[in-house]
């Protein structure tokens, strides 16, 4: 479970201060496919990072599976993003130099997995998005929708709880983006939480919950008639 | 959990980079070790004994001019004088100084004849006061009587029947047994018997780069010469102090001869070798001028490397990795680039100091020196990676996020 209360997050340069979020509050379930959506710039993607704890917040207050965010330090946070949390990129954000069994690998090698149990991982995880006949290929050798497979593996190989998508079809075309999105529905079906930035309206609706954000503020949207709840 | 097969691979696949490095870091190996081995043989050479008492000793060049110079008596008056002094200990002429530069060398061979085999020797021509006065130290036989010391003319062809040779020169004719020189009669200008009877410790030639520097031979002859040197030794500590009034009692006792060039044994030591220590100040320079090159190298190619995966090492972080797991990334990295032209540069070292050893007659390099090198660059390129590993470990995960 993901709780975030009066989340804030000021950027602070010399002379100018943005509020990219404000008073952000947001409860996010076990079981979960929540779409995010919003304007450019609206705070989609900081939002993004907080719950992924790439980023700091300002103040406010955030569990994440119950345990209180802003106590950890860098090292604490790193783990959990480790143990807890998936990634999927909009450039998919594969290492260019190692293989699709080496990319899958790196996540596993931090969290200290043994080598049969990495193999173990990384071949059920690439089968499971129909690319472990290709283990030895470089990515440079995918095309964009089989490369974000490869991202999604790597992201679901470490088992999280969480499922963090930063515009997963942003680079795709349509085909390849109903594939990648299929892949989500059938991956948050088997239990994982999954939180989908996106631009793309269509790709938002297909997700169990919506949510909008607007200056940095979040409101939940009504799925059957589309507006905004207070 | 170390990443070293993942990185190894990663490096295959973007190999230019790292390949100039190792390259660089083996033949920084390559010179490193050799001019570090240079600079031992150097100081190894500097730190021989020379057997004298450098410490209290000094010598001046007595020069005659006067027409009517009686040689053989005021050599004698002289030497007492100098003996009776307060202060000095003993006082010699002599024909050379050891580690001078200039001197006189001879052959000794087992049979006389011409075409014999013949081992080659410094000479030092001393009354029965040289090793005393040399402060040299008289391991077996005898020293010179009275009644051995000649006084030798302008030109003269013949020589003593005796002398005292260094442990080396004996150890040389008798490479079984040193000791065994004592008695032994030898051949000197192909067929005047010669009788060792002593042997002393040590007692270098006047040049520093023969390979016979250890080989010298003292013979029982005083010089009838315009011009000789004169050694003295002092009282430990009196050298300095006694230097000036040597001069001035000997240039007072009489005035048709010039004293000049009063020099410590140890300032002509330090002149002797005054070559070898430029030589490792500028090998000295090049050891550090290459090895912070390829510090340089290494940091230029780390940040280059760095600025360049500023995404990915965004995603890893993202993906779990801790700063320090980052850290040992570049760390492990620069380990196996540094391994790899450590490898090459040991090879290079060891033809490189086999084409020294064969040209410049040098020993071979030790395994101890090349295991140095092999650790000091090892060393040396973990330090230079450092900072660049830290701007690494730096570089914030929200980076995976950022599209531009």
């Amino acid at each position: 479970m993901l709780v975030m209360k009066n989340v804030n997050k000021i950027f602070q340069t010399a002379d100018i201060q943005t509020h990219a979020l404000r008073d952000f509050s947001l409860t996010v379930n076990e079981g979960d496919f929540l779409s995010v959506t919003g304007p450019s710039g609206s705070g989609k993607t900081t939002f993004l990072n907080i719950a992924g704890l790439l980023e700091t917040y300002t103040n406010g207050d955030f569990l994440l599976d119950g345990e209180d965010v802003g106590k950890l330090n860098d090292k604490g946070r790193s783990r959990m993003r480790n143990e807890k949390i998936g990634f999927i990129f909009q450039g998919f954000n594969l290492i260019p130099d190692l293989n699709l069994y080496d990319n899958v690998d790196v996540p596993l090698r931090y969290r200290g997995f043994n080598a049969k149990e990495r193999k173990r991982r990384i071949i059920e995880n690439l089968d499971r998005v129909g690319l472990a006949s290709r283990l030895k290929h470089l990515p440079s050798q995918l095309s964009g929708g089989q490369q974000q497979r490869v991202a999604i593996a790597r992201a679901l190989a470490t088992d999280p709880r969480f499922l963090l998508a930063d515009e997963p079809t942003g680079n795709l075309d349509s085909e390849m983006a109903q594939g990648v999105m299929s892949l989500l529905e059938e991956i948050n079906q088997q239990g994982t939480t999954i939180i989908m930035v996106t631009h793309d309206a269509t790709l938002a609706k297909r997700a169990r919950r919506q949510v909008q954000v607007k200056d940095g503020r979040v409101s939940e949207l009504d799925l059957v008639n589309h507006r905004a709840i207070a | 959990m170390l990443e070293t097969g993942l990185i190894f691979r990663a490096l295959m696949r973007n190999k230019m980079g790292a390949i100039l490095i190792a390259l660089q870091i083996a033949l920084t190996m390559a010179i490193m070790v050799n001019a570090i081995f240079m600079i031992q043989d150097r100081q190894q050479q500097m730190k021989r004994p020379s057997g004298i008492d450098e410490n209290n000793t000094f010598y001046l060049t007595n020069t005659v001019f006067a027409q009517d110079h009686n040689f053989q008596a005021e050599l004698q008056t002289d030497l007492n004088t100098l003996r009776k002094t307060p202060g000095i200990v003993d006082a010699i002429q002599i024909n050379a100084i050891p580690l001078s530069g200039g001197g006189w060398s001879m052959s000794l061979q087992h049979e006389p004849g011409e075409d014999k085999d013949a081992i080659g020797s410094a000479l030092y021509m001393v009354d029965e006061h040289g090793i005393n006065t040399m402060g040299l130290n008289l391991i077996a036989g005898e020293n010179f009587s009275q009644e051995d010391i000649q006084w030798r003319g302008q030109g003269q062809s013949t020589w003593p029947p005796k002398t005292i040779i260094t442990k080396a020169f004996a150890a040389q004719l008798f490479p079984d047994d040193w000791q065994t020189a004592i008695g032994k009669t030898f051949y000197i200008s192909q067929t005047q018997p010669m009788q060792i009877i002593g042997i002393v410790e040590a007692l270098q030639a006047p040049w520093n780069g023969w390979d016979g520097v250890e080989r010298s031979m003292l013979v029982p002859f005083q010089m009838e010469s315009s011009s000789s040197y004169y050694f003295i030794r002092t009282e430990p500590g009196k050298r300095d102090k006694m230097m000036p009034i040597i001069e001035k009692v000997l240039a007072e006792s009489n005035k048709g001869r010039i004293i000049r060039r009063i020099t410590t044994v140890e300032d002509t030591r330090k002149r002797s070798y005054r070559q070898h220590n430029a030589t490792n100040k500028i090998l000295t320079t090049v050891v550090a001028t290459l090895t912070l090159i390829t510090s340089f190298g290494i940091v230029g190619l780390a940040i280059f490397s760095i600025n360049r995966r500023t995404k990915q090492i965004g995603t890893r972080r993202a993906l779990g990795a801790t700063r320090w797991q980052i850290m040992r990334y570049f760390m492990v990295e620069n380990f196996l680039i540094s391994t790899v032209g450590v490898f090459i540069g040991s090879i290079g070292a060891i033809g490189l100091n086999m084409w020294l050893v064969s040209t410049f007659n040098l020993t071979p390099i030790s395994f101890e020196l090349i295991l140095f090198g092999i650790v000091a660059l090892l060393i040396v390129g973990q330090l230079a990676v450092l900072y660049p590993a830290r701007k690494a470990a730096l570089i914030a995960p929200a980076t995976a996020t950022r599209t531009i």
